[in-house]
């Protein structure tokens, strides 16, 4: 296969600095389409500054950036805001519900984008949360207020909402920290099933997580890539003993 | 999730169980080599004995993983662990059917010996075992893993039985000695099959029900 054509994002020499304080250091490493890259490493390792710098969330914090970051080949400096944003979405840890119905929170992005049709909207609604794993839930209280979802639900509504925008890249910033073990497996899922259309980058702090998840492992420690590798490898023979002792839980 | 997993342990049960296909080719096409005295399709028995290596390492290399990356529990880590164990054990078959085929060429250049039927018996009583073992882990079927242990027995005193025949002929005959030593390991390899067929029920045992069999675990308790 063409590695050329399989690359998403391409990362070069990239380093981030808030203030003083370096948080990404001289890293290359690339995401390729389709599949679910994790992100492991500990607390100030610079895996969500990696995720800010993706699509440019950085720069509402005053950061410095330096180096290359590719989408399809093409300079995201060059890429206009908001639709780099589109192609490149955002799901937090806490998931934020916008005040207003469940059908209100999907329908505010496609609306903010372009002119649409009621029928056309319903569709993308409804598609968007089958595809989340969510419609069956909560296809009969569309119009309830999206703050009576569970944790789980609401998390797999902010996905939902990224997906109506019909994103190229989905980046999730520990989507699961806050939620129970079921809720856990219904986001994993869906990201296994998404993941034949879409790009995944995971930051998760949940090794297991991104063992059982994600097809290729980035560690970051303090700034700096260790390895990246395909999961397997990762978790079986790593090739940076501090790798190993992240991932043994032996660390510090 | 658990879907996902699933099918990766149905992959690794797939992958057993072509390779216990395999297994049973070996030993079913070795002992057909030595009935016929066959060097050609003796020297076939290396090269399936390759294939069934092949499997053994990525059996092993998909069981390392799936442990690694999904921390299985309760029944899916007694399978995992199951399989690796059976999965060292249908290699050790397979080398066995390797041994049995290299007998064929020692008997060829030594001076016939009367026919020993109950090397024969014995083989497709070790034939048996093996596909009923096979068949009990495909089931997940304990009860037919337990009646096949029970008949290791059998097959031990059919081995003790043709070690007494072909010991007679040696020392009524001997210059026949040369052609009893292989039909001597036959036996040996035959039965050391049968106990790596127990092994792999008492596996099946430990997955179906978490039981220990082995060493007689549960008598001693």
């Amino acid at each position: 296969m063409n590695r050329q054509k399989m690359m998403k994002i391409s990362v070069e020499q990239l380093n981030l600095f808030y203030g003083q304080n370096q948080v990404l250091k001289n890293i290359s490493l690339e995401v390729y389409d389709k599949e679910i890259l994790g992100v492991i490493g500990p607390a100030n390792a610079g895996k969500s500054s990696l995720l800010r710098a993706l699509n440019r969330l950085y720069e509402i914090d005053y950061a410095r950036i330096s180096g290359k970051i590719r989408l399809d080949g093409e300079n995201i400096f060059n890429i206009p805001i908001n639709d780099l944003r589109k192609r490149v979405g955002l799901i937090f840890a806490t998931p934020v519900v916008l005040p207003g119905s469940i059908f209100k929170n999907m329908s505010y992005g496609p609306k903010l984008h372009r002119k649409i049709k009621r029928q056309e909207l319903n569709d993308i609604v409804a598609d968007a949360l089958k595809a989340a794993n969510l419609w069956e839930e909560v296809k009969d209280r569309l119009y309830d207020s999206a703050s009576t979802l569970s944790g789980g639900q609401q998390q797999r509504l902010c996905i939902a909402r990224t997906l109506a925008m019909n994103p190229e890249v989905i980046m999730m910033d520990e989507p699961c920290s806050g939620l129970d073990p079921i809720s856990t497996a219904k986001i994993e899922a869906t990201m296994l099933e998404l993941k034949e259309t879409y790009t995944f980058i995971l930051v998760t702090n949940n090794t297991k997580q991104a063992a059982r998840t994600a097809d290729r492992t980035a560690f970051f420690l303090a700034g700096e890539l260790i390895e990246i590798h395909k999961t397997k490898k990762i978790f079986t023979k790593p090739d940076d003993p501090r790798t190993d002792d992240y991932i043994r839980g032996r660390f510090g | 999730m658990d879907r996902h997993f699933d099918e990766e342990l149905q992959k690794v049960k797939k992958n057993l169980l072509e390779m216990a296909a395999l297994v049973e080719e070996s030993i079913t096409k070795a002992l057909e080599a030595l009935k016929k005295k066959d060097l050609k399709m003796a020297s076939e028995i290396k090269e399936i004995d390759h294939r069934i290596d092949r499997f053994e390492i990525a059996i092993e290399d998909q069981c390392i993983e799936l442990i690694a990356r999904h921390q299985p529990v309760g029944t899916d880590l007694r399978f995992l662990i199951g399989v690796i164990k059976m999965n060292n054990d249908m290699e050790r078959m397979g080398d066995h059917a390797v041994n049995i085929a290299g007998s064929v060429a020692f008997l060829i250049e030594q001076p016939r010996i009367k026919p020993v039927s109950n090397i024969w018996s014995m083989a497709s009583e070790v034939k048996e075992m093996l596909k009923d073992s096979v068949k009990s882990f495909m089931d997940n079927d304990a009860e037919r893993a337990q009646q096949v242990c029970a008949r290791d027995n059998v097959v031990d005193e059919m081995r003790d039985e043709t070690i007494r025949i072909l010991l007679t002929h040696m020392l009524e005959q001997p210059d026949k000695i040369g052609s009893a030593i292989p039909l001597l390991l036959v036996a040996k390899n035959l039965e050391r099959i049968a106990d790596l067929t127990t092994n792999i029920c008492e596996d099946v045992i430990y997955i179906a029900q978490a039981r220990v069999i082995k060493h007689h675990a549960e008598e001693q308790k």
